[in-house]
């Protein structure tokens, strides 16, 4: 919960809030690089898959600023809607992660656990952004669904390199995308918050 | 004759210094006894061309450098580097990356050390790296201090956060330190440490007080 020790309606200030949610989007790119490395490391070692990975993210159809000039050019109110358009088309592609990484031969603990911390914090995010932009804007919080992600792919189970390059695949775009959220967060608190020193 | 194909040239690094360019450098191979020329080719997972290197100079011999308006941060590089001469030709293993993955800044800059008498501390001071983009969030900078005894070998790490200067506490009265400070964007690598920087504590410093 955002408000601290369970309370419901507590007012916490909206730099406050910005600044929760910056310490929680850099929280899950770092886990998202753990769990990248480390499924790279154990799963992906020689496979190919990185030159295989090449634009092939769910997300890459959302027009996201691309370098600093970009960030800085567009409005604010659309940076803001476009990392809550991202989060949301991470809910579906998280909730597959987890539940598919159990089925993984010998995954260690340490992945499935940051996979279920991921799509936790994530929750977490959209919530406190989804407040944010309330605050900011009442009443405009659009909430299109969202499921720019095509599924797991269709293939016989038996298959474990291509059920695997789709999890590799996840998880590269996964990595990409929680950087993205983070630095648009990081240059939206200095851009909106007043006070906040960056 | 000793003339042949030139050898394999091996990507040695890509770096960028602030999240905005950044540059790739190449290892020649063996260049056959023959004048030897070295072509960086590049694409990126948003083009349909492949292209080749933009500025071969700013960065020095055997590199590469992408100004911003060739570095896109969120997308992948597909990078390979050339070795032609008369004998024929040879390529090295490609290197694909995210800009975002590969940031490394330079060290901090302007290291400044005070000594403070109430409450008695050492205070350091230093910049962030120059043309780094900080103000408006674009990059979030960590930094770590490092000292020891001028004369000792033991390094003592204090981590200063995003914070541009720190204060020590628990010097020796009398003695020489050597301070050094180093940064790192919030996800990449650590910079080199800075030069070094040396301040001796005065005697009035009773250890008692420190």
């Amino acid at each position: 919960p955002i408000c601290p020790n369970g309370a419901v309606n507590c007012q916490i200030s909206t730099s406050d809030l910005f600044e929760r949610a910056v310490q929680l989007s850099h929280y899950i790119h770092s886990l998202s690089s753990q769990i990248f490395n480390e499924f790279d490391e154990q799963y992906a070692q020689g496979r190919g898959f990185i030159m295989k990975s090449i634009n092939t993210c769910h997300t890459s159809s959302l027009n996201t600023p691309e370098d600093k000039e970009q960030a800085q050019q567009i409005h604010h109110d659309d940076l803001l809607n476009l990392v809550l358009r991202v989060l949301r088309s991470w809910n579906d592609p998280l909730g597959h992660l987890v539940s598919e990484v159990q089925d993984i031969k010998e995954a260690p603990g340490t992945i499935l656990w940051k996979a279920v911390e991921i799509e936790e914090q994530t929750k977490q995010l959209l919530e406190g952004m989804e407040n944010i932009v309330q605050r900011i804007h009442p009443g405009e919080l659009g909430n299109e669904v969202y499921s720019l992600w095509s599924g797991p792919p269709a293939v016989p189970m038996a298959d474990e390199n291509t059920r695997l390059f789709a999890f590799y695949n996840l998880l590269h775009c996964l990595r990409r995308d929680s950087h993205k959220i983070d630095n648009y967060l990081k240059v939206l608190k200095c851009s909106l918050m007043q006070g906040i020193s960056c | 004759d000793g003339q042949y194909p030139p050898g394999k040239p091996n990507i040695t690094k890509c770096r960028s210094p602030d999240k905005e360019t950044f540059s790739c450098w190449w290892q020649p191979g063996s260049d056959g006894g023959l004048p030897t020329n070295y072509s960086l080719l590049y694409t990126t997972e948003r083009k349909t061309t492949v292209s080749e290197c933009p500025d071969y100079k700013t960065s020095g011999p055997n590199s590469c450098f992408f100004d911003k308006s060739h570095t896109s941060i969120w997308t992948s590089y597909i990078i390979t580097v050339n070795a032609t001469n008369a004998m024929g030709s040879n390529i090295s293993d490609t290197e694909i990356f995210d800009v975002f993955h590969i940031v490394e800044l330079h060290p901090p800059t302007n290291v400044s050390l005070a000594i403070i008498d109430d409450p008695p501390h050492l205070l350091v001071k230093w910049s962030p790296p120059p043309s780094v983009d900080v103000k408006s969030g674009w990059v979030t900078i960590e930094y770590e201090v490092q000292l020891k005894l001028e004369k000792g070998q033991k390094w003592e790490t204090l981590k200063a956060g995003t914070h541009t200067q720190l204060k020590v506490f628990g010097f020796h009265p009398g003695e020489n330190y050597v301070v050094q400070v180093r940064c790192k964007p919030d996800h990449g690598f650590w910079s080199l440490w800075s030069s070094e920087s040396y301040i001796q504590i005065p005697d009035r410093f009773w250890r008692k007080d420190m």
